[in-house]
């Protein structure tokens, strides 16, 4: 299912969040999209999921303005916050038997093949969550977000936190995912290399704006020139790499302006 | 700048709720898990039709959300705590008072009972309920329901309707005790009255947990929800009688204003409910001023419902611009 953003504005208060982006993530592409913090990604998924809405521009999923009906996009879309967090009260399997009932989904075992796909043991999903690490309660978000099989995942820094092996699993659960099915997936990483290895498509964000946007075999591309080491900042910036623009953008604060890999 | 808003529930949504909740994806799946030819089939029949299955659906989520918060509030012993503190103060007021012998005994115990309720129930109540919404954010649950296909009304009655069932529960079984021993002391005749004292307590904490539903919706931190709901305590039930009776006896108001001032309280409407139906054991001072008000059993009773469905309307509608 296609995303287009079309010069989306927002603002909170004296802070401009997003300032004109646009921005389309192919249907069943694994989109990445980095930036440093402020950069807007968290305002864009927020924007996606219909948890905000701009100030001007559109956004919409599958052609669907989110503005216009934001329970049906919710519907399309399984998105995993930031910081997600569960009531401790509860059992990760009564976690998503919450989300299973909230959706209208069927009882067909599905529950169950969510806790088996992100690799939660069938005891640990009936442990209360209080006794979850952090890399358990992202799994068990993950469980939670792929119940419905939804058309689009949108991810927020899904592997902040987590240790070198739990990152490691954790990608290998979204490789698994994208291989199986035709989803969309969205997540936003500081990481250049999570990026690399998981997306076909990145865009780097940068004081609310798309600074680059392309295929990752550009990005790949320019990687190797990147080997060399004789570039210079502005140099990268304009051969538009993706590495050379994250680059850019963490460490200039006045980057120029968008600019696009050539697929 | 726009705020931000449950997009479903904006005015420029231009399709019925009905027609949301059983529009098909593009798989043809409906979120009912029903298929899109079901739905070509729904268009012909008559719209109470499609109406039902929206009612269905919004009352399902409602109830996923009350049970779930039912569920909470057990496990963390919330109603066992509530049910424990009834008796135990019940008890106590059983132990003092229980010496009133005669016709009379079995009011007067209930006028202590009412009492103590005053001041107990709708702590407990604001203490349940200060953190529904709130605290939800804080551990991050509130942003994961959001992301669901609920709407945020939704989310907040069903709140309200589970940790109503935990407060509700624990006033009928903490005070239940309280009932069957004085039932066993002064015969079956003692009953009504108790029964009357006992709907007025589940009435008042509803309204306090309706509040606290309210401000727990309004402000951003714990603590803050937690410091506005002891006001609130401290102005319905400390303060607003004294205040009541100070400026009635000083610019001898007329009887409209202190009909005013029971329905502007929660607790005095309580009170003023349940002693009225007591009659000589209600006792003196400004309480029986206010039961001399006039006000109606049925007037009573509607100004506790609307305390209870007014501050719920009220969070329902500010959640939804209530930014993660």
């Amino acid at each position: 299912m296609r995303i287009d953003a079309t010069d989306v504005h927002k603002t909170y208060g004296d802070v401009t969040a997003l300032d004109g982006l646009s921005l389309s993530i192919p249907s069943g592409s694994t989109f990445g999209v980095l930036g440093t913090n402020g950069a807007g990604k968290s305002t864009l998924f927020r924007l996606l999921v219909g948890h905000d809405r701009p100030d001007a521009g559109t956004v919409a999923v599958g052609g669907t303005d989110v503005t216009d009906d934001g329970r049906r996009i919710r519907e399309l879309v399984g998105y995993l916050p930031e910081h997600v967090g569960f009531p401790d009260g509860l059992t990760g399997r009564e976690v998503l038997g919450f989300h299973s009932r909230v959706r209208g989904l069927p009882r067909d075992g599905r529950v169950a093949d969510a806790i088996d796909r992100v690799g939660l043991a069938p005891e640990e999903a009936d442990r209360r969550v209080s006794g979850y690490s952090n890399g358990m309660c992202r799994r068990l978000g993950l469980a939670s977000v792929l119940l419905p099989d939804p058309d689009v995942l949108v991810l927020d820094e899904p592997t902040a936190g987590l240790d070198p092996r739990g990152v490691d699993e954790f990608h290998a659960i979204i490789e698994e995912v994208t291989s199986s099915s035709d989803a969309t997936v969205v997540f936003c990483s500081h990481v250049l290399p999570e990026v690399e290895r998981l997306c076909d498509r990145a865009a780097v964000l940068h004081e609310g704006r798309v600074h680059a946007a392309g295929p990752i075999d550009a990005l790949a591309a320019d990687a190797a020139d990147d080997d060399t080491g004789a570039a210079n900042r502005a140099d990268d910036r304009h051969r538009g790499g993706l590495r050379a623009a994250f680059r850019a953008a963490v460490t200039d604060a006045s980057a120029d302006e968008p600019s696009e890999v050539a697929p | 700048m726009t705020g931000p808003v449950d997009p479903d529930e904006r005015a420029s949504d231009r399709r019925t709720p009905d027609e949301r909740e059983s529009a098909p994806d593009e798989t043809g799946t409906r979120p009912d898990g029903g298929h899109a030819g079901a739905t070509v089939e729904a268009s012909t029949t008559p719209v109470t039709a499609a109406n039902a299955a929206a009612v269905r659906g919004s009352v399902r989520r409602v109830l996923t959300v009350a049970v779930t918060e039912y569920r909470l509030a057990v496990r963390s012993r919330w109603a066992l705590a509530l049910t424990g503190l009834f008796v135990v103060f019940g008890a106590m007021i059983l132990t003092f008072s229980g010496s009133a012998l005669g016709p009379d005994g079995a009011g007067r115990v209930v006028a202590s009972l009412t009492s103590l309720a005053a001041y107990l129930v709708p702590l407990a109540a604001l203490a349940l309920g200060y953190d529904a919404v709130v605290g939800r954010e804080d551990e991050g649950w509130l942003a994961v329901t959001f992301s669901l296909p609920v709407r945020r009304s939704e989310v907040v009655v069903g709140t309200y309707l589970g940790r109503l069932a935990v407060l509700a529960g624990a006033t009928v079984l903490g005070f239940g005790f309280s009932g069957v021993l004085i039932v066993r002391e002064f015969g079956i005749g003692a009953w009504s009255a108790f029964l009357g004292f006992l709907l007025g307590a589940v009435a008042v904490g509803s309204a306090f947990l309706a509040v606290a539903l309210l401000l727990s919706t309004v402000v951003r931190e714990k603590t803050h929800a937690l410091g506005a709901a002891l006001l609130v305590w401290v102005w319905f039930v400390l303060i607003h009688d004294l205040l009541a009776l100070g400026l009635v006896a000083a610019f001898e108001l007329p009887d409209i204003a202190l009909t005013a001032s029971v329905l502007s309280n929660p607790v005095s409407a309580f009170r003023v409910l349940v002693l009225s139906g007591l009659g000589a054991a209600a006792g003196g001072g400004f309480t029986a001023l206010l039961v001399d008000s006039g006000l109606s059993t049925a007037s009573i009773t509607f100004a506790l419902i609307a305390w209870c469905l007014v501050p719920v309307a009220v969070a329902a509608r500010f959640v939804r611009r209530r930014r993660l």
